[in-house]
């Protein structure tokens, strides 16, 4: 069973009176013990999925969703109290940005130790709970890989470096000893050697302690080295997920195609001199988001039909949302769906 | 350490640059130099002599200023040139009276201000938070003369619940000691002390009330501001998705976040609530430095708005330096900036 399952997860946003669909019908589904990759440009929602997931929206935005569960527990409707104890205790999220998501007045250590639940503390006078803070503090320093703990501890956020702090997010997040961990975009501006430490302490973590890890990245290289499964988002939409070997293998969504051709590195074969495979345009904004498929006025393959939003199809594990795949071109006529009918059955 | 270091050397400078501009105001001030410098108009050539050669005014301007700065120190600050009064004597009986209003000010505007910014922050976009917000833009945009005398309508010639001028009714007999009138009752022997605190308690109430609605006002703004902004940052944001309780993450991140950045404005507001006192002084005959100034520059009394002038700004710079030092010294994020900018 899937551990952490989204389905059909819409997101409104109210800009100014107008209410745009920030994602569309995201569908998610993290197993136990997987790593599985979110992949996307800037601004194709990975971040929002992720503040979806924890629950952390402000007012103005409102989600509409068939199920989001953990564990076969809905996080949609349970009560506030419950879903604080899931968020204590079983997910956990690394941000983006270190250092503004680390409180910029109190030290590193405090914070640390504030992040233990107290449930892990044995029972005992004061003194010695705050020993033992200190001891599992230091110990889960010495985990992620940092062995200065006497430098850290005591220190403020600002006086640390990126990587040090975005390990130190690491840290406090397996603090609870989660079974989830999302990693927003951990590796986001780092340069490759503190990448490559930052990944492998992910594979570890996900290897020793069968922790599922949910990896929101747009950094392909990332995703292949680790990943085992991956979910393409492209603005606000599901577009293809399935295993990272299959999806390299053979995308079946020209979205998918065109961001595996934007990374030379995954093109062997490509010339010397030859022009780098883009799509043309940007992705949209907000407010002025393509009907249907958002993909549309980008796609080489569009058609009148991809007005209307394609279903999800699977093929074994590997889901796709395309009215023209790239592996049928023949059976375009069949799958097509009929225009008179179908339009403005979604809006 | 350093810091200490760094904001003593600031405020010592800043008196010396006060201390000399206070020195050459006699200078600029129409009419002879000596009674602008003495107070006394000399009666005869010899008086006059006598007078130039105490204030050394036979010597070099260098001299003038190492007596000045003697003068000071000793508390020999002078006297008026209209009713020949010493000058010390009299500001240490009328700054007392301003400190206490401005402190009982600064008190209610803390203690009502700031929770209800933080309270209508926190829980934005209700009709509590509109009505606050509408409130203090009310308060915030009276003027506190104006103010003060529709209170004085209001409940003393209205109502008549409480009485228009003074610090305490002339049939307490209260000898002045500190200067604050509430110390005063307390350190004296008269018979019906309830009765003089009551009475104190109830001068206080107008003047109190109107220079703090306007100081509150401009509390609850700022701490509603700080208090949203801070609620939205990246580490609230991942206090809450590490499951922290409310109070958890209002109290241990937002409150001191909230507070730091505020802290340097309310000191600025300090100078603002000082002249709103000083307005509100001469409204209900409260017998402090506002009133006591206002009263010298009518009567042209130099030595006196010299050096009335020169206590008032040194303590609004003493506060706003102090306030100053502690925030530095409580946010340990400024340390890199400070050693960044020079």
């Amino acid at each position: 069973m899937a551990l952490l399952d989204i389905k059909n997860l819409t997101l409104y946003i109210d800009i100014g009176g107008d209410t745009v669909k920030a994602l569309d019908k995201v569908n998610l589904q993290l197993d136990e013990g997987e790593i599985r990759a979110l992949v996307g440009e800037s601004g194709s929602g990975k971040s929002l999925a992720v503040r979806c997931i924890i629950g952390a929206i402000p007012e103005y935005w409102s989600i509409k969703a068939d199920r989001i569960t953990y564990q076969g527990q809905d996080l949609l409707n349970m009560s506030y109290e419950q879903r604080r104890q899931i968020m204590r205790r079983e997910i956990a999220v690394v941000f983006q940005e270190p250092t503004s998501s680390l409180d910029p007045s109190v030290t590193i250590g405090e914070q640390l130790e504030e992040s233990i639940p107290p449930e892990l503390i044995k029972r005992g006078w004061f003194w010695q709970q705050n020993k033992q803070r200190k001891r599992i503090a230091i110990s889960l320093i010495h985990r992620v890989g940092i062995k200065d703990h006497d430098q850290y501890l005591k220190a403020y956020p600002h006086e640390i470096p990126i990587d040090v702090s975005q390990k130190i997010m690491i840290a406090m997040a397996l603090a609870s000893e989660p079974k989830i961990l999302i990693a927003d975009d951990s590796t986001r501006g780092m340069e490759s050697t503190t990448k490559t430490q930052i990944l492998r302490l992910l594979e570890k973590l996900n290897k020793t302690k069968k922790l599922a890890i949910l990896f929101v990245s747009h950094d392909l290289l990332a995703i292949t080295s680790v990943a085992h499964s991956m979910t393409v988002l492209y603005c606000g939409q599901t577009v293809e997920s399935g295993k990272v070997k299959s999806l390299l293998k053979r995308p079946l969504h020209p979205y998918t195609k065109a961001l595996l051709d934007s990374a030379p590195s995954f093109q062997l074969s490509l010339p010397t001199k030859s022009p780098l495979i883009a799509l043309g345009g940007t992705i949209p904004t907000l407010q002025h988001l393509p009907a249907g498929c958002r993909l549309g006025p980008r796609c080489p393959n569009a058609r009148k039909e991809c007005v209307i939003v394609p279903p999800p199809r699977s093929i074994q594990d590997h889901t796709y949302s395309c009215h023209f795949p790239l592996h049928v071109p023949e059976k375009i006529a069949k799958r097509a769906p009929k225009l008179s009918r179908g339009l403005g059955a979604d809006d | 350490m350093k810091l200490f270091i760094r904001y003593l050397n600031l405020m010592v400078v800043t008196i010396f640059i006060l201390i000399v501009l206070s020195f050459f105001l006699p200078f600029l001030f129409p009419g002879d130099l000596l009674t602008n410098i003495s107070g006394i108009v000399a009666q005869s050539a010899d008086q006059r002599t006598a007078l130039e050669q105490v204030y050394k005014l036979d010597q070099s301007i260098f001299h003038q200023f190492i007596f000045y700065i003697e003068s000071l120190l000793n508390s020999n600050w002078g006297v008026s040139t209209n009713d020949q009064s010493n000058l010390y004597q009299e500001v240490s009986l009328a700054f007392p009276a301003t400190l206490e209003l401005v402190g009982y000010a600064l008190l209610v505007s803390i203690i009502i201000g700031i929770p209800i910014g933080f309270i209508s922050g926190l829980k934005n976009h209700n009709p509590f938070d509109f009505s606050v917000v509408t409130f203090s833009m009310v308060g915030y945009s009276f003027p506190v003369f104006w103010l003060a005398l529709i209170f004085i309508t209001i409940f003393c010639l209205q109502l008549e619940w409480l009485p228009i001028s003074g610090r305490i009714d002339l049939l307490f007999d209260v000898p002045v000691e500190t200067g604050f009138i509430l110390l005063d009752i307390a350190r004296s022997d008269i018979p019906n002390k309830p009765d003089a605190y009551l009475d104190a308690l109830h001068h206080l109430i107008l003047p109190t009330a109107s220079v703090a609605i306007v100081t509150t006002a401009l509390f609850i703004r700022f701490t509603r501001r700080s208090i949203m902004d801070v609620m939205d940052k990246g580490y609230i944001i991942a206090a809450k998705s590490r499951g922290f309780t409310q109070r958890q993450i209002f109290f241990k991140h937002g409150l001191k976040n909230a507070l730091l950045p505020i802290l340097p404005i309310l000191a600025l507001q300090i100078s603002t609530l000082i002249t709103n006192v000083m307005i509100i002084e001469t409204i209900f005959s409260w017998p402090g430095i506002g009133r006591w100034l206002i009263q010298a520059i009518y009567q042209q009394d130099y030595p006196a708005i010299r050096i009335g002038m020169l206590i008032v700004s040194l303590f609004v710079m003493a506060m706003t330096i102090t306030i100053e030092f502690i925030t530095r010294a409580m946010n340990p994020a400024r340390e890199r900036a400070e050693s960044a900018a020079v």
